[in-house]
């Protein structure tokens, strides 16, 4: 039988969280699971706690409740810079319901939110107190157990952030790839760039080699040059159904030119 | 929004134009239950107690089955019963039998051997689906893995492992005669040795799964009068019910199928597996049960339209004539035979596409691989040699440096000329449709090409047909002892005498007099030779009669068989058919006027109301 338990708060419910039991949030995966059979837990927890749903802002960053739906930081004034990541995931009825902590545990090729939130150095907060960087929680996944409470970003300057989602079926395709770039500036150069896979491995991954490469540097068609040669080093792209791991390390950094250099389109 | 333009012009002649729906909007009949969310599908009629169904399926391409422990699942909470292939009363059928085509080959649960991944060898019924899967889970079968093969040309080769034990040479046996389909017209080796030049090609089609939205299912349940009613996502009712009755050994008036909204078919939903699946479970249990596919499922062994292999020979003038034009295929039919037969006899109907060329041959192959079966899809048939036709045009004009709209103007077929399976081409347009499609894309076509017309310049010398070359080859059994061409022989061993056309087969007569149809009532001329009216003098033969080569109901004399002269007659078969196995009856005599079914007792309403 399965079962499933509501929680006030959500320390109650990462208490209640263990082996053969699953966290509920939007549910766009897990009822998947659910529905097609999976023996793999036996207890569904969820949690009726607002403060999961809740933006504020705390000086120059931005918390974000892990129970945000992608359609919620989609209409949020203060989000606006993260809209364009927000609104690539799934189509309106997926928005509805998909969460921001979700996102951060979706498997290959989703999480395209994630792979902003990696770009932007964004700090997960656990729900026991803890924090920690995405960078490495998203490289333990699968054996962190734990709860996130929220997540919470930096206000990028306007035009330093950019995301850019490469699907087939558009608009409501799954990630081909997905790039997310923070490109500070200072003096008129590049500085501190962080650049951002998504769908390009197990998890979203930054190239830290292609970073070194930007910085200092104009954007700049020369400029950019030896960043795009290293745009996929380190990177593990896997086969799926929409497209081969060569295809995509191929076309990879034809895609990070275009975020890098947006084209004109007439 | 497009707008269609309508060239009714074009065969103002042909048809009455009285048609009143055809590019005028409409409201599809079903699109409100649609759109508003409310036809109701199978799914939707809930049952009290409802059981669930699912099967314990082979992991592997093809292995035998030692032994199936099923004594955990046996006491798993929630396990109503456990059914085994020994339950199935009748474990053996082929689709095709309810027309007489073809011999039964497939059980319903394996019990000796599997030959195709996902293949069924034993079912349990649980109190939820949920408990279903775990129980599932502990099944224990023990495996003896054999060699598979995968590939058409593979399976045909001498020692390629027998994927299907009731056709052991790997091939559909055609006509108890020939491991393939064939059909010869004019001769074919006179043919390339006239032309200019000589094109080949290869051309492959992969399997197609019709991907439903809804997948395949059924509920059943033990129903008033001793009876079982089915809902069912079926496409082809009747053939279900059918199907159901023989399998399960029932007199099919004990059988209540509904069907009604289908959740996306596109031939999919024919092969009639769930619906004696849940008739059995509500059989064995008494309780309505519940089998339906998961998404897996309808991906793994939901049958898909078959792949398909297609190598084409044409003989080409310089001037872009095809002369003569030869087609080996290989329908590869998965494990089991269900409608790939019968596919490849429309495919030989259609040879060599919209075309008339003089010299025609084709040998075309049912294959048994360790692959799904395949089944219909739109186009049954027709699709994969279609495209294979459509590519080689392409090949032929680049070969002779023409335009391959001309190309295929020149080659067209027209009313009047006589086609490969000898019958006349009549409301032919492929001419018409090139042009206007040359058009509509400014693409540019001479002048004698864009006055060329379906309606003249055909029949004459175009409606004879040649002296027909023939062959022997490819006898059942003989490819299991030496590596014999596919192709169909460029030096054949017998002739047909110019001039020979099939011989006309009425179709049988409807079963009540009003059902005959009314050509009054159909809108397009009909073929004079219509059993009840006299037949006209050079009328065309009747409609429904098959090509010279497709099988012949049970009950009609055998077609006239072409003997060679004197050739050395060519080995035995190794394995000569077995003997057609006595046709199905019911254990029971079908009854009619039976009482009205009362509603199944368990039945408690229908969703979305
Ligand atoms: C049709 C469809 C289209 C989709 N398209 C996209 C797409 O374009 N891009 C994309 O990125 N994704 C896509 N997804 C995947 C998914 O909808 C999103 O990734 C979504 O953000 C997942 O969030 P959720 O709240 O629905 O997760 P849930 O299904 O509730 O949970 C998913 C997993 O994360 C865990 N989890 C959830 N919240 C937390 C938390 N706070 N702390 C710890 N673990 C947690 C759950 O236990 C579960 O294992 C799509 C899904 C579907 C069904």
């Amino acid at each position: 039988m399965l079962s499933v338990e509501t929680f006030e708060t959500i320390e109650e419910a990462a208490g209640a969280v263990g082996e053969r039991s699953r966290f509920m949030a939007g549910g766009t995966l897990l009822m998947v699971a659910v529905n097609y059979g999976n023996q793999g837990f036996d207890r569904i927890v969820r949690t009726s706690d607002r403060r999961l749903g809740e933006i504020s802002n705390a000086g120059d960053r931005v918390h974000i409740g892990a129970g945000v739906t992608m359609a919620k930081v989609a209409a949020s004034r203060d989000l606006a810079f993260l809209a364009p990541a927000a609104r690539s995931v799934g189509g309106p009825a997926i928005r509805n319901r998909a969460t921001v902590g979700g996102n951060l545990f979706a498997p290959h090729p989703y999480g395209d939110f994630a792979t902003a939130l990696l770009a932007l150095d964004a700090t997960v907060h656990w729900a026991d107190g803890r924090e920690e960087p995405i960078e490495t929680v998203l490289q333990n996944r699968g054996q962190s157990i734990g709860l996130a409470a929220a997540v919470s970003v930096p206000r990028p300057q306007a035009d330093e952030f950019r995301f850019l989602k490469v699907a087939r079926v558009k608009p409501k395709g799954a990630s081909v790839m997905a790039l997310a770039a923070w490109l500070p500036k200072s003096a008129g150069r590049l500085e501190n760039t962080r650049i951002a896979f998504g769908a390009m491995g197990a998890t979203a991954a930054r190239v830290k080699a292609c970073e070194a490469a930007l910085n200092g540097t104009n954007l700049d068609e020369r400029g950019i040059e030896p960043a795009l040669q290293a745009a996929t080093e380190g990177l593990s792209p896997q086969d799926d159904a929409l497209a081969s791991g060569w295809y995509r390390r191929e076309v990879a950094p034809i895609h990070l030119k275009r975020l890098l250099i947006p084209e004109r389109r007439l | 929004m497009t707008t269609i333009e309508f060239r009714k012009d074009l065969f103002a002649d042909e048809r009455v134009d009285d048609l009143k729906q055809i590019g005028k909007p409409t409201v599809r009949q079903d699109i409100l239950g649609h759109v508003t969310g409310r036809s109701p599908y199978y799914d939707d009629h809930l049952f009290d107690g409802l059981l669930h169904m699912r099967c314990v399926r082979s992991p592997h391409h093809h292995a035998r089955i030692r032994s199936i422990d099923t004594s955990a699942a046996e006491r798993m909470p929630g396990v109503r019963r456990i059914v085994m292939p020994s339950d199935v009363p009748h474990n053996i059928n082929t689709l095709l039998s309810l027309i007489n085509f073809g011999r039964d080959d497939e059980p319903l649960l394996s019990h000796t051997k599997v030959s195709y991944r996902g293949e069924p060898v034993c079912a349990v019924i649980a109190d939820t689906e949920r408990q279903a899967r775990a129980a599932i889970a502990a099944v224990r079968v023990d495996w003896e893995v054999l060699p598979h093969v995968l590939d058409v040309e593979e399976a045909l080769e001498p020692d390629a492992p027998v994927v299907n034990e009731e056709y052991p040479n790997n091939t559909f046996d055609y006509h108890e005669r020939y491991d393939h389909q064939k059909l010869r017209f004019g001769d074919i080796g006179a043919g390339f040795a006239q032309a200019d030049r000589v094109i080949e090609g290869r051309y492959q089609m992969s399997p197609i799964e019709q991907a439903p939205l809804e997948t395949c299912g059924a509920i059943a349940a033990p129903e008033t009068n001793d009876r079982f009613v089915c809902y069912t996502s079926t496409q082809a009712l009747f053939f279900s019910l059918g199907t159901t009755a023989k399998l399960l050994d029932i007199a099919s008036s004990r059988l209540h199928f509904v069907g009604g909204t289908v959740g996306g078919g596109f031939g999919g939903k024919v092969d009639s597996i769930v619906e004696p699946m849940a008739t059995l479970g509500a059989v064995l249990t008494g309780r309505p049960v519940k089998f339906m596919w998961d998404r897996p499922e309808e991906m793994q062994v939901g049958a898909p339209r078959g792949g398909e292999r297609w190598y084409i020979k044409d003989g080409v003038m310089n001037d872009g004539r095809i002369v003569a034009r030869s087609f080996t295929g290989f329908f590869d039919c998965g494990a089991y035979t269900r409608l790939s037969s019968y596919a490849i006899i429309k495919a030989t109907g259609h040879l060599p596409g919209p075309y008339t060329i003089p010299n025609v041959a084709s040998n075309v192959y049912c294959v048994y691989t360790n692959r799904t079966p395949a089944t219909a899809m739109r186009g049954f048939g027709i699709t994969g040699v279609d495209f294979a036709i459509e590519s080689h045009m392409d090949k032929v004009a680049e070969a002779v440096g023409m335009d391959p709209v001309e190309l295929r103007i020149l080659n067209a077929y027209r009313d009047g000329d006589m086609k490969a399976h000898r019958r006349l081409a009549k409301n032919t347009a492929l001419i018409e449709c090139c042009q206007v499609a040359a058009d509509k894309a400014g693409w540019r076509i001479g002048p004698q090409f864009a006055a060329a017309s379906s309606l003249s310049d055909g029949g004459g010398d175009r409606a004879l047909i040649g002296e027909t070359v023939t062959d022997q080859e490819g006898r059942i059994g003989e490819r299991r002892q030496r590596r014999i061409p596919f192709a169909p022989s460029e030096r054949g061993t017998g002739r047909i005498a110019a001039g020979t056309a099939g011989e006309a087969v009425s179709a049988a007569r409807p079963q009540r007099d009003d059902m005959q149809p009314e050509p009054e009532r159909i809108g397009h001329k009909v073929s004079a030779a219509d059993p009840e009216r006299p037949a006209q003098p050079a009328a065309p033969p009747a409609p429904a009669a098959p090509p010279p080569q497709a099988p012949q109901p049970a009950q009609a004399t055998p077609p006239p068989v072409y003997e060679p002269q004197a050739p050395a007659e060519p080995p035995a078969p190794q394995s000569p058919p077995p003997a057609q196995p006595e046709p199905y009856r019911p254990s029971e005599p079908f009854q009619r006027g039976v009482k009205r079914p009362g509603a199944s007792r368990f039945i408690s309403g229908t969703r979305r109301r």
